[in-house]
């Protein structure tokens, strides 16, 4: 592991609720490295997707700062929060990730479209990321045609499609079954482990986390404990779920 | 609460998307109600124009010859007994000017001469401005106020007639009339003064068309009596009706078309409300699911969804009839000073507001019939699926809607209130059939179309066109009716369009068809022909010339005598000019039988409805005189205007002169040399017609004037159809507007992605551009047949010349199309923008 390529300073994030307002994260910090794959635990309502949202650029912070590989999003206007979104980010998310309209292939090359490009100019490009997720032989499919499981790997190959600086995962396996979702955390872990893609991976299953080299526990808007795993081939959860039962987990 | 409520709450929980269906049903019935209260507007002064025309006048005696009464013959008329007042009005054409001067402006206008002291007893001139004309005041003039105002003339100016003798004074403007009485006349293109001093100031004297008798009660028998015994001129009396139905058929008929509109727009509303109940249902499916879980009824769903539609259709019809109102003081305003109609008034009668209310209500809840039979279909199982409900089928949801728009086709053909015989009532089925059929066919086409039609846009907007595109897609059936609503409301600008062109070209090609050369001199009173012969056949550049003389007759027919126009030409200048359209006998023989004298030929239209054909013989003469058998030689398809509606029986010069003792005419064709250019040809007829005081007319000319009022009436009709254009327009923004709404999620993902706010405003507007693209597309082939249909069903004889394409119309309406929707997709785009990702990406289904 090197230098961090994602930095949370003090995050503060409050939302109006009535006459008062929620603090959803109370001034916290985390640090990713370049490379690492970080996963993001804690109960509901806990903050973690807060974070990552902040984390991502899709939010903006009450108070503290967010630097993406030494963009320091705080600084930027929406305009720029966007285009450093679309530079250095990959998201895949729990639900309907994919634009039911477009072809699989054209939905991995979306960011490709965004950015002003064409499917022809990166073909090469889509069809190394729909072997990769095993999906080659339906780049022409639409989504509809597709199971829950392969269309999250579409979402997955889609989220890589620009190699991200950091790739943002929020519950990818929430909506699937447990052989699914092994499918696609291990497609996280080989991006992670072949590509040195840095993942930040949202879970409230710590089978999911047990891939990660590192996990941090968020609790009433603070990350409160972290639990280094190491890098480890047989994801085994067994040690993460130990020390999560010690934390009353 | 009660279950029921949930109607309301369905209505309140969208407030734009209600407001804009409510809006969308109200601008129908608008149209409807003014249509209404504009046409009852018309009549009311049609009637009232007749009555005034006659004022105090129990009859008004008409002289046949266009030479007009003597002044014996207005004495004795003046002397029958019962006969209180008299009140002769003479009629000539006039060029008059404004003094010379950089602004300096002509004008040719009929001028009604009439008697300042007699004519307080008999009618009220009905001054708007200024004074009545009065015996201190012999050069006071009165003009219609109306045709003042366009032409910047007012009370205290002067005008100075055209070739008038070198001791005639100017005229001085005292007073401006209304639309009534005698400055209804004309279209209001009149000049009323005193008769002693219009013959004063010209050479020869204008001729006392009518006389206008006011008779003291009870003596109105003796008086008729006293006419066949005592007149010895030919002569025809008039009543007030008779009066009112020469003035109503002056009149263009606005009310079928703009009727139309009324259609069009509510047919436009009634596919945004099935939508708008549509998105409804998409929306509330899981609700309903458990609504019918806990053991609501299907029927209890089906009442909620119509009462809904209830809703809608109350509101847009208030909403609706009060706005109509005001439409229909705009439409009678633009009607007035247009002077494309007589109107008056504004008359808002039960009738007036109920038929368009009902109308309108019975088209919401035909249109909230298919989406709440759906509604009462939802399982209480939907309400557990994790994505929405895709809906009836594509085939089931077109049919549905064909059915709603027959349906309210049919409700409005039985509730059209206009005279039925007067109406085109196929060619407004035919119409409408067009439009919705096309309309309903946009669903089916909208995709194939897009992927041709959106290439540019996505080669313009890049990723967004193409997403843009793509999202047409996703409901076509909402979104295919709402690019048919906007293809109906520009099919109808395109309509409109070809119709007033075609209607041009069939002018020209009438006149062209009718008068030798396509150049005429018009004289201002008909003036005897031998006198004058020389003098056009003198005008340099003129190869020949043929006097045209109308005059009226009578035909006799099984004992009745029916009043004609006959028009008297030289044969053989209009034969060599290769004049008239033959759709019955030969030119050669035709002519060659007028040329011999005791044979005529008959326009087409009359040939028609009286079974008249070749060798056939119609008994002519004059009123009280001796029929002579006239043999047709021929049937032609269009003949030269005259006071009869048919036009004029045509007769050679010889004839007429024998027979009917015509010896003057108003009308010289010219026919130019072989190989003179346009220009000098017009300016030598320009420079014979001035020195004779009269107007040189061509053929342009003349189809313009025949096309005028229907011009200015199109102008409405314009206004209309845009109307039409603004709720498809709001059709548009609706969609859109759930779409976004219904994308939330899939927006706030390519926000995730990268996508930025312009790119995210591009994506809508560019699926908007491409909707109003396909919609302008559509439109220009379905307004060319509407257009066709309302020429062949409507009146194919007023446009022989076929159907006209306005190519740069076509180009227009489809940029108008791309350009109306782009601004409708700017709201929704800039909601589209404004989504918040983060809670948008929590949002499903």
């Amino acid at each position: 592991m090197s230098s961090p390529i994602l930095e949370a300073r003090d995050l503060v994030k409050t939302y109006p609720a009535g006459a008062g307002a929620v603090e959803a994260l109370r001034g916290t910090s985390l640090s990713v490295s370049r490379g690492e794959f970080v996963a993001l635990m804690g109960p509901s309502g806990s903050g973690k997707s807060t974070m990552l949202q902040l984390l991502g650029g899709l939010d903006t912070p009450t108070s503290g700062t967010v630097v993406i590989d030494g963009v320091e999003l705080g600084a930027l206007d929406e305009e720029g929060r966007t285009l450093t979104r679309r530079a250095k980010t990959g998201f895949v998310f729990q639900f309907f990730n994919l634009i039911p309209l477009l072809s699989v292939a054209e939905n991995v090359a979306l960011p490709f479209l965004i950015a002003g490009g064409s499917v022809g100019e990166h073909r090469p490009r889509v069809n190394e990321l729909l072997a990769l997720v095993g999906l080659a032989h339906k780049a022409d499919h639409r989504p509809d045609q597709l199971s829950a499981g392969e269309q999250q790997r579409v979402a997955l190959a889609r989220a890589l499609a620009p190699s991200p600086a950091i790739l943002l995962a929020d519950e990818p396996t929430g909506n699937l079954d447990y052989t699914t979702g092994a499918e696609i955390l291990d497609l996280l872990w080989d991006s992670s482990e072949r590509l040195g893609q840095t993942i930040v991976l949202v879970t409230h299953d710590a089978r999911a986390a047990a891939y990660a080299d590192r996990v941090l526990v968020i609790r009433d808007g603070m990350v409160r404990d972290e639990i280094p795993l190491g890098r480890r081939a047989d994801h085994a959860p067994a040690p993460l779920i130990r020390r999560l039962a010690s934390l009353g987990l | 609460m009660r279950l029921a409520s949930l109607a309301w709450r369905g209505v309140a929980a969208r407030p734009l998307r209600s407001a804009l269906t409510v809006a969308s049903i109200a601008v129908g019935v608008a149209v409807v109600t003014a249509t209404l209260v504009a046409n009852q507007a018309s009549t009311d002064a049609v009637r009232r124009a007749a009555q005034e025309l006659l004022g105090e006048a129990s009859v008004r005696v008409r002289a046949f010859d266009p030479a007009g009464f003597t002044p014996r013959a207005v004495t004795t008329l003046r002397e029958l007994p019962g006969v209180t007042a008299a009140a002769p009005v003479g009629e000539r054409r006039l060029t008059v000017a404004t003094p010379p001067g950089p602004d300096e402006q002509v004008f040719t206008l009929t001028a009604i001469a009439v008697d300042p002291v007699v004519e307080p007893d008999v009618r009220d001139p009905h001054v708007v401005a200024g004074v009545p004309l009065s015996p201190d005041v012999p050069t006071g003039v009165l003009l219609n106020a109306a045709w003042a105002a366009e032409h910047r003339q007012a009370v205290g100016d002067q005008l100075l007639i055209i070739g008038r003798l070198p001791s005639a004074p100017a005229l001085e403007i005292v007073g401006l009339v209304d639309d009534v009485g005698l400055g209804a006349l004309e279209s209001g293109e009149l000049l009323i003064m005193s008769r002693d001093q219009l013959n004063a100031a010209l050479p020869v004297s204008a001729p006392v068309a009518s006389v206008d008798l006011v008779v003291a009660p009870g003596r109105l028998p003796d008086v008729q009596a006293a006419l066949d015994a005592q007149l010895r001129e030919p002569f025809v009396v008039e009543t007030a009706a008779d009066a009112q139905v020469r003035l109503a058929r002056a009149q263009t008929a606005f009310a079928p078309i703009a009727f139309l509109f009324g259609l069009v727009a509510l047919v436009v509303g009634g596919f945004l409300v099935a939508n708008t109940l549509a998105m409804t249902l998409t929306e509330r499916t899981r609700e309903l699911g458990l609504l019918r879980a806990a053991g609501t009824t299907g029927r209890q769903v089906l009442a909620l969804f119509v009462r809904q539609g209830l809703i809608f259709g109350v509101a847009g019809s208030i909403v609706g009839v009060v706005a109509g109102i005001g439409l229909a003081a705009l439409m009678i305003g633009f009607l007035r000073a247009t002077r494309a109609v007589l109107v008056d008034g504004l008359p808002v009668t039960p009738a007036v507001v109920l038929v368009p209310a009902l109308l309108g209500v019975a088209v919401t809840v035909a249109a909230a019939a298919l989406p709440a039979r759906q509604a009462s279909l939802v399982t209480p199982l939907e309400a557990l699926r994790p994505s929405r409900r895709p809906g009836a089928s594509l085939g089931d949801r077109v049919r549905a809607i064909v059915l709603i728009e027959l349906a309210v086709v049919a409700i409005g053909i039985v509730a059209y209130p206009f005279e039925r015989g007067a109406a085109p009532v196929p060619a407004i089925v035919l119409a409408l059939a067009l439009l919705v059929g096309a309309a309903v066919a946009s669903t089916w086409l909208l995709l194939p179309l897009s992927r041709v039609i959106g290439r540019p846009f996505e080669w313009f907007f890049g990723a967004e066109g193409m997403l843009g595109r793509a999202n047409l897609g996703r409901d076509r059936v909402r979104t295919g009716l709402t690019v048919g609503a906007l293809m109906v409301a520009l099919a109808s600008v395109v309509a409109l369009g070809t119709v007033a062109d075609s209607a041009r070209a069939a002018a020209e090609r009438w006149i062209a068809s009718v008068l030798p050369g396509g150049t005429a001199i018009r004289l201002a009173l008909p003036e005897e022909i031998e006198a004058f012969r020389a003098t056009f056949a003198q005008t340099p550049g003129v190869a020949a010339t043929s006097p045209i003389a109308e005059f009226p007759a009578v035909v006799t027919a099984e004992g009745a005598a029916r009043e004609v126009s006959l028009a008297a030409i030289d044969p053989t200048v209009f034969q060599d000019a290769g004049t008239f359209i033959f759709t019955s006998g030969t030119r050669a023989a035709a002519f060659n039988a007028l040329r011999a004298g005791g044979a005529v030929l008959v326009p087409e239209p009359m040939a028609v409805r009286d079974g008249v054909g070749v060798g056939d013989v119609l008994e002519l003469g004059r009123p009280g005189g001796v029929a002579a058998p006239y043999t047709v030689a021929g049937v032609i398809a269009y003949t030269l205007p005259a006071r009869s509606p048919d036009g004029a029986i045509i007769v050679s010069l010889a004839d007429a002169a024998a027979q009917f003792g015509v010896t003057t005419a108003g009308l010289w064709a010219m026919v130019p040399e072989p190989g003179i250019t346009p220009a000098a040809f017009r300016q030598s007829v320009g420079e014979t017609a001035q020195a004779l005081a009269a107007e040189p007319i061509d053929v342009t000319q003349l189809a313009g004037e025949l096309a005028r009022s229907f011009d200015r009436l199109i102008g409405l009709f314009d206004v209309l159809a845009l109307v039409a254009v603004a709720v498809a327009a709001a059709g548009i923004v609706n969609a859109l507007a759930v779409g976004v709404a219904e994308r939330r999620r899939e927006i706030a993902i390519l926000r995730s992605h990268g996508m930025t706010v312009g790119q995210v405003q591009a994506m809508v507007v560019a699926e908007a551009a491409i909707m109003g693209a396909i919609g302008g597309l559509l439109a220009a082939g379905t307004g060319l047949a509407v257009a066709w249909a309302m020429i062949v069903a409507g009146a194919p004889r007023d446009f022989g010349a076929g159907l006209s394409v306005p190519w740069p119309l076509l180009v227009a309406t489809f940029l108008l199309g791309i350009g109306v929707a782009s601004v409708a997709g700017l709201y929704p785009a800039r909601v589209a923008a404004r989504q918040p990702i983060v809670s948008s990406l929590s949002h499903f289904e």
